[in-house]
């Protein structure tokens, strides 16, 4: 083992870019940017849905005083990257806030939220929030007008309200057809919360960061791409196997390469057996 | 006469935009008759029926149903629609839900009717319409005439006052038509008021009380189905009889 070890960091390349002592000796480090990460995301993702599902049915209102802010909002935040959001919000928010000071240097602000004081915390759920929520509303509201009208009608037509149409009929039909797409967003904003690191916050990738610059060596930015990793690679998976069943349900047949392999499967099986 | 009335519509207008689909229609439906529209496509006889539960909001004109007047914004017209049942030619079923939750959905929801109950309901509808073994069964599962059964059934399930069926077998492969047609013709048996707007000129013989004749948005021409096919005295009406004869 210590051999092959030895070998390897003899090759410059991999010494270099994927030394295994250096990402051996990152890994408390780069797990504690990996709970950042997840906290920041978690949290994050989960306070845009209803931000989202606002910004929707504001965008699809037909009185204008309520539709063109949301119109405006998603546009600008779609628009911009999200680098210059973080900077605008991460250090806007101080100045807007009054008692920004007291609140930071206080006890509350001083708690600790995965590794990151509760100062930096709120302002990174605010960008992300604002952000995502964005992004959240337009695969929302495309959800639900992509429903045929004719459900609205019918299930209005029997006597519900517009509120109960949407709670029993509308939304979870919309949910199913757009849970692959939400998961996608879910995997892009866990990406998104390497840019923390511009302000300072250590998450993953500002931790890795931090390691390199003391040991000149890239091998900690491959160990935090292995934590990405970990993540996103099972959530991909996930989403893809999401959609086949998506399509099942929608047109009543399986894609054509899953009922293939299917096929591939059952005929290797048979094969076994006999 | 106007006492009774099911339905009352008097001069009833419908514009979009600047299209004026429905240029004054009255309409009294007695209750127990069947009423079948008929009309070429573009005639606004679906608009009518539409309007009727104000799915389509009428420019202007008064609706009545059983003495509650659709057409004013007091009245709730939750409430009114409860008791109107409407089949659609797209069938509209919830593909989120199965046979029975399709039916149940309304009654717990709007009626509020305990879990049991509903389901006690659900079953007894499907089974109505021939369908009580598609009862967990999903609306993709089914065809096209099975799901169109269902839709009734899901309307029948709230106990309306009167039914409008807006074009039910236009969607339908023709082998598929005649057991709908089957079930609405039970139905009108039953004693069930009706609206109907077809094209299916067997079923407007068979089974309507009247016939009544739409183009251009008015009525044309209304009688018993005898009176309108057999003996039109509107020019317009013989034209459209001809053409689909």
């Amino acid at each position: 083992m210590e051999g092959i070890i030895e070998y390897l960091e003899s090759i410059k390349f991999v010494h270099l870019f994927m030394s295994p002592t250096i990402i051996w000796q990152s890994l408390p480090l780069l797990w504690k940017g990996f709970q950042a990460a997840a906290a920041l995301l978690i949290v994050g993702y989960l306070l845009s849905l209803p931000a989202g599902l606002t910004a929707a049915f504001m965008k699809m209102s037909k009185n204008p005083i309520v539709r063109i802010p949301a119109t405006f909002y998603i546009d600008f935040i779609r628009g911009t990257p999200l680098l210059v959001q973080i900077l605008v919000i991460y250090f806007g928010f101080p100045l807007l806030m009054p008692g920004w000071r007291e609140f930071a240097t206080g006890p509350i602000g001083q708690i600790s939220v995965a590794g990151i004081d509760m100062s930096q915390f709120v302002r990174a759920i605010a960008a992300l929030v604002i952000n995502s929520g964005a992004y959240l509303a337009e695969i929302f509201r495309a959800g639900i007008q992509s429903i045929s009208k004719g459900q609205l009608e019918a299930a209005r037509s029997l006597g519900m309200t517009t509120m109960q149409a949407m709670a029993y009929v509308i939304i979870p039909q919309t949910v199913r057809r757009i849970l692959p797409t939400m998961m996608s967003e879910f995997i892009l904003l866990f990406k998104d919360t390497a840019l923390f690191f511009a302000v300072g916050i250590f998450e993953l990738t500002l931790q890795a960061r931090t390691i390199q610059a003391r040991t000149f060596n890239m091998s900690p930015y491959i160990g935090a791409a292995g934590f990405y990793l970990m993540l996103t690679l099972p959530l991909g998976r996930l989403v893809a196997y999401l959609e086949a069943k998506l399509a099942v349900s929608e047109t009543g047949r399986e894609p054509e390469n899953r009922q293939e392999r299917k096929r591939r499967k059952a005929a290797r099986a048979k094969e076994a057996s006999a | 006469m106007t006492e009774q009335a099911m339905v009352r519509i008097e001069d009833l207008h419908k514009s979009f935009g600047a299209l004026e689909v429905l240029k004054g229609v009255d309409l009294e439906v007695a209750r127990g008759e069947v009423v079948v529209i008929l009309g070429p496509s573009g005639s606004g006889k679906s608009t009518m029926l539409r309007c009727v539960n104000r799915l389509e909001e009428p420019t202007s004109g008064r609706i009545f149903i059983e003495n509650d007047e659709v057409t004013d914004h007091k009245t709730n017209i939750n409430e009114i629609r409860a008791r109107v049942g409407m089949v659609f030619q797209s069938f509209n079923l919830f593909p989120h839900l199965t046979a029975k939750s399709n039916v149940m959905l309304a009654l717990r929801k709007v009626k509020k009717i305990s879990k049991e109950e509903a389901e006690q309901i659900a079953l007894e509808g499907l089974a109505r319409v021939g369908l009580d073994d598609k009862a967990d069964v999903y609306p993709i599962m089914l065809s096209g005439g099975q799901q169109q059964r269902v839709a009734i059934a899901r309307a029948l399930a709230m106990d309306p006052h009167v039914m409008l069926f807006d074009e039910v077998t236009s969607a339908l492969d023709p082998e598929l038509v005649r057991e709908v047609l089957d079930v609405m013709k039970g139905l009108a048996k039953g004693g069930m008021t009706m609206l109907v707007v077809t094209h299916e000129m067997g079923f407007a013989r068979d089974v309507a009380s009247r016939a009544v004749f739409m183009d251009e948005g008015v009525i044309q021409e209304q009688g018993t189905p005898e009176e309108v096919f057999d003996n039109p005295q509107n020019e317009r009406t013989k034209d459209f009889l001809g053409h689909i004869r």
